[in-house]
């Protein structure tokens, strides 16, 4: 499974839409209806599966689904 | 039988047990019924269906080990009956009291099943259930779900309603917990952040609502004049309760402050409270609150059941020249990141506080604690939305907390307030001067939201 796909397999599992109906504009409070918690023990799990330290600066910015891709992917190459 | 350690939320309610000396402080106890003529014998069936669809409810505990620990398993025994008590012939308050008197009783014992239903008659031609459990079992969140679940049951099978889908299996939510809590890298993350904030701000500072003399009474019985923590009292655990109603207008201006501001209700709570517990001790800065969390987050952690709900303390050290809206941004930056840490046993916690402080046994930190529950308790089934309906929680009659709030939504588009209070200590003047202050509070903040916290503190 590629990263991308994991990681909107993961999101899936906090709501009610598919991985493959997961755009990148799509926002994780107003569409998603991501409540603070569910949104920071994502981040959790996000550093868990991926390997990575989120910055809390950086993790307040985050809106959708592809900034906190990008997110991902820039710790990634970045490690 | 494959045999599993305990959570950390289920942690929390067997330690209580081992402190309070009593399974009583883990009792939950619901009554849910409707003003229908409902069949009973669907009833059972529903409710037997239901003991083995939520695996949660099969959930037994064997004996302590050495170390007085016990593990968790799930058996597949199924009662062959579910025991029918019949209160109509009284008023509808004798029959409250009467389940409450229910709520009191305790399972002794290991090895056995951890729940009790009964089929109720109940006065004014009600008719339902009544659920008698432990809290290590399920929370109230996994409450609503299995009284929803059963409910959609009984529709199936009295009205060829769709057949509920499947809750999901409860082992399989427990063994993802319990590897996330074994997940060393995630532990050590976790642990980092608590043991941060102590080095950022030291040791706690007890406050009470009942002002700064339990502090300097617990000094007095320590014999030390430092103590930050008070003692918690252990013998006299009655509790009482005191509800407190918001109307929908009012409670809709503070939705409209949260969602222009881009705050959680629960923050504004917590804000509202640590404000009041400030003022009643000489405007302490440094506060903390234990706040209840529901780590529910993904579609199968919802609907598993189970006890998900475990309480962290929310510490944050605010000045009096803050402003009420800055305020309220650091007790959510505070609350985030105790969001992401939320996988951590906050015995842990005090386990380090005590290692760094010498912290003496039996005392806290904390003399209050919040619930915020926003999800609705009203059956959402939509063969019974317009029945009557008679439901309540009973209280189990040991509070193991001094005064523990629980902020609920009406269907009238208002809130509850209900106070769980340790009467030893607390009477209702306490609570309702609490509560006073606390609306006086955030509704001044709201409305004024650059006043400072000193100056709001002076003015209610």
């Amino acid at each position: 499974m590629s990263m991308e796909s994991k990681f909107k397999e993961l999101i899936s599992q906090y709501c009610q839409s598919s991985p493959e109906d997961l755009k990148n504009d799509i926002r994780f409070r107003e569409d998603l209806d991501f409540s603070s918690l569910d949104f920071m023990s994502f981040l959790g799990e996000l550093e868990d599966e991926f390997d990575v330290e989120l910055e809390q600066d950086k993790i307040v910015q985050i809106r959708t689904v592809g900034e906190a891709l990008t997110m991902i992917k820039d710790l990634q190459e970045a490690s | 039988m494959k045999k599993y350690s305990l959570t950390a939320a289920q942690n929390m309610h067997y330690q209580w047990i081992r402190q309070y000396n009593t399974q009583q402080v883990s009792g939950l106890s619901i009554v849910a019924s409707l003003k229908a003529d409902l069949d009973f014998e669907i009833l059972k069936k529903c409710i037997l269906l239901e003991i083995k669809r939520y695996g949660c409810l099969r959930v037994q505990f064997t004996k302590p080990d050495k170390n007085k620990e016990i593990k968790q398993y799930i058996t597949d025994k199924i009662p062959s009956d579910i025991p029918m008590k019949d209160l109509s012939n009284m008023t509808m308050e004798e029959a409250d009291n009467t389940m409450q008197s229910w709520a009191y009783n305790t399972f002794v014992g290991d090895d056995i099943p951890m729940y009790e239903f009964f089929l109720v008659n109940l006065p004014e031609g009600y008719k339902g259930f009544f659920l008698h459990m432990d809290h290590r079992l399920i929370d109230s969140c996994g409450v609503v779900v299995m009284t929803n679940d059963i409910m959609s049951l009984y529709t199936h099978y009295r009205f060829k309603s769709d057949m509920p889908e499947d809750l999901a299996d409860y082992e399989t939510v427990l063994e993802k917990d319990l590897k996330k809590a074994s997940n060393e890298k995630r532990f050590q993350k976790d642990k980092k952040f608590w043991d941060d904030q102590l080095d950022e701000l030291g040791e706690p500072l007890y406050s009470d609502i009942q002002g700064p003399m339990v502090l300097d009474r617990a000094r007095q019985a320590h014999n030390n004049p430092n103590l930050r923590a008070a003692d918690i009292e252990l013998k006299e655990l009655f509790v009482a309760v005191k509800d407190y109603k918001l109307e929908a207008e009012p409670t809709k201006k503070l939705f409209d402050f949260c969602q222009n501001h881009q705050l959680s209700m629960t923050n504004l709570l917590l804000l509202g409270m640590r404000t009041y517990l400030s003022k009643m001790n000489n405007g302490q800065e440094d506060i903390s609150i234990q706040n209840f969390i529901s780590r529910r987050s993904t579609q199968d952690e919802w609907t598993s059941g189970g006890s998900r709900t475990i309480m962290f303390p929310c510490r944050t050290r605010i000045m009096p020249d803050t402003d009420f809206l800055e305020a309220a941004y650091q007790i959510q930056n505070m609350q985030n990141q105790i969001y992401m840490h939320s996988n951590y046993d906050p015995a842990f916690i005090y386990d380090e506080i005590r290692k760094r402080y010498g912290t003496p046994e039996n005392t806290t930190y904390e003399s209050c604690y919040l619930t915020y529950q926003p999800m609705p308790v009203k059956m959402e089934n939509p063969f019974l939305k317009d029945i009557k309906m008679h439901s309540k929680w009973f209280a189990n009659g040991a509070a193991t907390k001094k005064m523990y709030l629980t902020v609920s939504h009406t269907e009238d588009g208002g809130m509850n307030f209900s106070y769980h209070y340790q009467t030893v200590d607390l009477n209702e003047k306490h609570v309702e001067l609490f509560n006073y202050y606390l609306m006086k509070i955030i509704f001044t903040g709201i409305e004024n939201p650059e006043l400072s916290i000193g100056e709001l503190i002076n003015i209610v």
